[in-house]
């Protein structure tokens, strides 16, 4: 279980990112964190692997402190978090194949790692988390020769390599063609509901929202304005979320 | 106002700086206190050196006259406090600068005239520039001498003559005193090919004899065609000063004939030019690979988007970035010097300089190439879990490659330029040589390190340029 209490951020310049955010996530939730662009989505979901620091505020995670985790100890808690980014975030000028195996940089040797020295193991489950995307054939391409979508599932696999008991995606498909959208996040659901990967998302479309999350919550300036089932946001919450002008837009093509 | 008048009177600017017009006032103060310095400065006698040599223009008591200015300067800011904050400045600005114009012309010694008339010296450095010492005609040198003592002793001396080219020499006296004609004959030389006369003095200088109806030429006697030569000459004053003339000393007279042997070969100095352009490579190569090696780590500690996570990172990255732009700043040639210190001349001092500077410089380079990268790999391999080290190998190596090749290759270039002076304060290459033909005033040698250069300049810009094409 995942416990987020009281969380505040205020980054250096004054801007108050998060204000008194708490919620917790069950096992095997999909959790999909909602709100418009500024509203502290990716914030939060950095402070739970602490990519960004928090100001003030509690995370467990596991029974762990996460927010009390220094050095190796917080790295151990990194490698257990897989994480998806907007941008993917691949290395470019490397293969796939090696963008992979760097999912597995929290469980192997500094030494071996460093000169390139992959054990065989750490080899085959890169073919095998290639292969869960359709990517097998593209292992020894450069990250840049592939599409969005592609570089996305290579992303995914990345994650993957982590054995990771928590996925946190930060607008996975926002960066990408709608038609795109299901094909990636049915890959998040397939391993929440397969592996039982807990996944905390955060989406931008509501009918993705409700397509794929069990449960919702929604930021607003830094502050958590909703919490509840997807279904349970109709029109008055949603403008109660994104302000009075919102108009709701799909990401189309329903899976 | 006129408190604040009274105040600029007795310390310039201090009325401006009690009226709040801080910076003029001062400004007004370090004007004036500049002047007063500089008028002081220039009325000191300046000797460079113990020989007292008085350096024309400066220590003229008539620069006491510039005093009028800072007093003009001074009355103008009496005025001025009084004024209001708006008003310009531009009659003090104009009189200092005129001042500092003219003190300093005065200081840098600016003498155009000079410039006119020493030109014909140009043409003593410029002639032998056109005939470069590299190669030369092959030949064979061979000598034969013959001693004589001079003057006369008063016992007839034996004469010695000795060859190690089967040159015979021999005097028609074994003795003679200053202006002396004698006759020498010389056998075993190779037919109708020059030769030449040359005076060893007692203490073993060289010179060659000169022609008596034309003293700026060398003699040049041609040998019959059976190889014999018989001429004459004038014994040479040939004692050094501090030796008493009247003193029977041993002197000699060599035959010296260079017989062509057909073809071209590197002279003295072409070989020392070779030798100095090959440890010019590789001194630029080493310093070039090791530099390289040394900026890379040194970089990431001085990468602030790297460094910033903690304050122990942010100490670190601030003690190294200071350092390499130190370093940076002092040029190669300055640290070649300590290095000379250190170790001694030759090219491991020059190279050790050449390093540490590229080391600073290409530091600084790829740390900026560094901050430049795309974050957001390097927040993903951090979200995996990894370690520094790891973060560096995988989300930032990749990234930064091109371009710390292509720094890299440019410095290369840099550092083959650095390498050809270097040797000027000891630091072994070319540089070397070349600093002690121009001590020497061989010209010829010294244009032919240049042209020697020049090539090597070239071709390596041109081989890196090429290079950088390839791997844009
Ligand atoms: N590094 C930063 N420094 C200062 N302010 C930031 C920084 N990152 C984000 N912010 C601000 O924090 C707020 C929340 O940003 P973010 O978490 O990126 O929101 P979202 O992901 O929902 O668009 C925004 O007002 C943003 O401008
Ligand atoms: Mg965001």
């Amino acid at each position: 279980m995942l416990e987020v209490q009281n969380l505040h951020k205020v980054y250096p310049n004054g801007t108050r990112a998060l204000t008194d955010v708490s919620f917790n996530v069950e096992d095997g939730e999909f959790l999909v964190v909602i709100g418009l662009s500024g509203s502290g989505k990716s914030t939060l979901l950095r402070c739970v692997n602490r990519l960004i620091e928090p100001t003030q505020g509690k995370i467990l995670w596991d029974g762990v402190d996460v927010t009390a985790a220094t050095g190796a100890e917080l790295r151990g808690v990194r490698r257990r978090i897989g994480m998806i980014f907007q941008q993917f975030n691949l290395v470019k000028r490397s293969t796939v194949m090696t963008n992979v195996l760097a999912g597995r940089l929290g469980y192997v040797g500094t030494a071996g790692s460093l000169v390139g020295l992959w054990s065989a193991e750490d080899k085959a489950q890169a073919l095998r988390a290639l292969e869960r995307v359709g990517l097998a054939e593209k292992a020894n391409a450069r990250a840049d020769a592939l599409s969005g979508g592609q570089q996305q599932r290579v992303a995914i696999a990345r994650a993957l390599m982590q054995n990771p008991q928590l996925i946190l995606a930060d607008e996975p498909v926002a960066s990408l063609d709608p038609v795109l959208s299901h094909s990636i996040l049915q890959y998040l659901e397939q391993l929440n509901r397969e592996e039982k990967i807990t996944v905390v998302c955060s989406l931008h479309f509501l009918d993705l929202v409700h397509r794929y999350a069990t449960r919702v919550i929604a930021l607003k300036d830094g502050q958590v304005v909703f919490t509840g089932l997807p279904q349970e946001i109709d029109k008055a919450r949603f403008k109660e979320i994104y302000g009075e002008d919102a108009i709701e837009v799909k990401a189309g093509l329903s899976a | 106002m006129a408190r604040l008048s009274l105040a600029s009177l007795l310390l310039p600017g201090l009325g401006q700086y009690l009226d709040g017009r801080r910076a003029r006032g001062l400004g007004i103060l370090g004007v004036i206190l500049a002047m007063l310095g500089l008028i002081w400065w220039s009325l000191i006698p300046q000797h460079l050196s113990l020989e007292s040599r008085p350096i024309p223009l400066k220590g003229d008591p008539a620069n006491l006259a510039w005093l009028v200015v800072p007093a003009l300067i001074w009355a103008w800011n009496v005025w001025d406090a009084a004024r209001p904050e708006t008003a310009r400045g531009w009659i003090p600005v104009s009189l200092a600068s005129i001042m500092f114009f003219v003190i300093g012309w005065q200081a840098a010694e600016i003498n155009p005239p000079v410039l006119a008339s020493n030109v014909d010296r140009v043409m003593l450095i410029i002639r032998p520039m056109l005939e470069p010492d590299f190669i030369q005609a092959r030949a064979e040198e061979r000598e034969g001498w013959v001693e004589l003592l001079v003057p006369c002793p008063a016992e007839a001396p034996m004469t010695t003559a000795g060859s190690d080219h089967a040159i015979g020499v021999a005097l028609d006296a074994p003795c003679g005193s200053v202006g002396d004609t004698l006759t020498v004959t010389a056998t075993g030389l190779t037919p109708d090919v020059g030769v030449e006369l040359i005076w060893q003095s007692p203490i073993g200088d060289f010179f060659p004899l000169r022609q008596a109806d034309n003293p700026t030429e060398f003699r040049v006697e041609k040998p019959d065609a059976q190889g014999n030569l018989t001429t004459t000459f004038v014994v040479p004053n040939a004692i050094p000063p501090g030796i008493d003339p009247t003193l029977p000393q041993e002197q000699r007279l060599y035959i010296r004939q260079s017989r062509p042997l057909g073809g071209w070969e590197l002279s003295t100095n072409g070989r020392f030019i070779l030798q100095g352009i090959y440890e010019t490579i590789a001194l630029a190569l080493m310093a070039t690979t090791l530099g390289t090696l040394g900026a890379f780590p040194f970089s990431f500690l001085a990468a602030r988007n790297l460094m910033s996570s903690n304050a122990f990172t942010l100490g670190v990255y601030v003690v190294v970035r200071t350092i390499l732009n130190i370093v940076r700043s002092i040029e190669s040639l300055i640290i070649a010097i300590v290095f000379v210190v250190i170790i001694g001349l030759g090219p491991f001092a020059g190279m050790m300089a050449v390093t540490v500077h590229t080391i600073a410089a290409l530091g600084k380079l790829f740390s900026e190439v560094i901050e430049g990268i795309d974050p957001g790999p390097i927040e993903a391999i951090r979200a995996t879990g990894a370690n520094w080290l790891q973060i560096i190998r995988y989300g930032v190596v990749p990234q930064v490659v091109p371009a710390f090749t292509a720094f890299t290759i440019y410095r290369w270039e840099i550092n083959v330029r650095a390498s050809t002076i270097i040797g000027v304060v000891g630091g072994g290459g070319i540089g070397f040589f070349l600093i002690q033909w121009i001590n020497l005033s061989d010209y010829r040698a010294v244009s032919a390190a240049f042209l020697a250069i020049l090539v090597v300049v070239q071709v390596m810009d041109f081989v890196s340029a090429k290079l950088r094409e390839r791997l844009a």
